[in-house]
């Protein structure tokens, strides 16, 4: 009767101190998954904004790459008009007679 | 067999029982505890991935920026287009 009592005791107590811990558990199990779900929506809002901003990106930079060498083409045409050599014309003579004489200026006389 | 017989299969049975709900549930505990542990890795790694895609807003400034050296370039086009067709006349 004692020992069947004592056993009965025993089944008791065990299955209370298992059922406690396994409730511990699944309760800190149910906070981290709460907590991953809360992660997960972040991570999917975040990256919302990628696909759309490198599609936008792709766009852009690919006309840049296509205009750039554009204006460098202008750039040297400019700057061979710019360092063409200038055309002057051909040397003239003076039209008009000397008015002084060569020595005019000094104290020599010829003979 | 006599009562005492009896009683002391049942109390033999009963230990058994014991034993082995014992041996159950302690495996029980045990996997609840795995679950709990790889719950928990996960939860860091997504931590981990949540720093790496809070720095994805910066993709669409990035675009904004780029479309901006875009006009800019298509306004020094139109300056350089003007430029040599004046120079060329």
């Amino acid at each position: 009767m004692v020992l069947t009592a004592v056993e009965i005791v025993v089944l008791v107590a065990g299955l209370t101190v298992f059922l406690y811990r396994l409730g511990t558990l699944l309760n800190r199990i149910a906070a981290n998954l709460r907590e991953c779900a809360a992660l997960v929506r972040q991570v999917r809002e975040q990256a919302g904004d990628i696909v759309p901003g490198v599609t936008h990106l792709n766009r852009s930079g690919k006309v840049v790459a296509r205009t750039l060498p554009l204006l460098y083409a202008f750039a040297e045409r400019l700057v061979a008009r710019a360092s063409a050599p200038q055309r002057h014309g051909p040397a003239r003579q003076a039209s008009c007679a000397r008015r002084s004489g060569p020595h005019d200026a000094t104290d020599f006389r010829p003979k | 067999m006599t009562d005492t017989g009896y009683w002391t299969l049942a109390l033999v049975a009963g230990a058994v029982v014991i034993l082995a709900v014992g041996a159950l549930l302690g495996l029980l505990v045990y996997f609840v505890k795995l679950i709990d542990d790889r719950v928990a890795e996960v939860r860091y790694t997504l931590e981990a991935v949540v720093e790496k895609t809070e720095h994805a807003a910066l993709v669409p400034k990035t675009a904004a920026t780029v479309d901006a050296v875009l006009s800019e370039g298509r306004r020094h086009h139109l300056l350089l287009d003007r430029a040599t067709s004046g120079s060329g006349s």
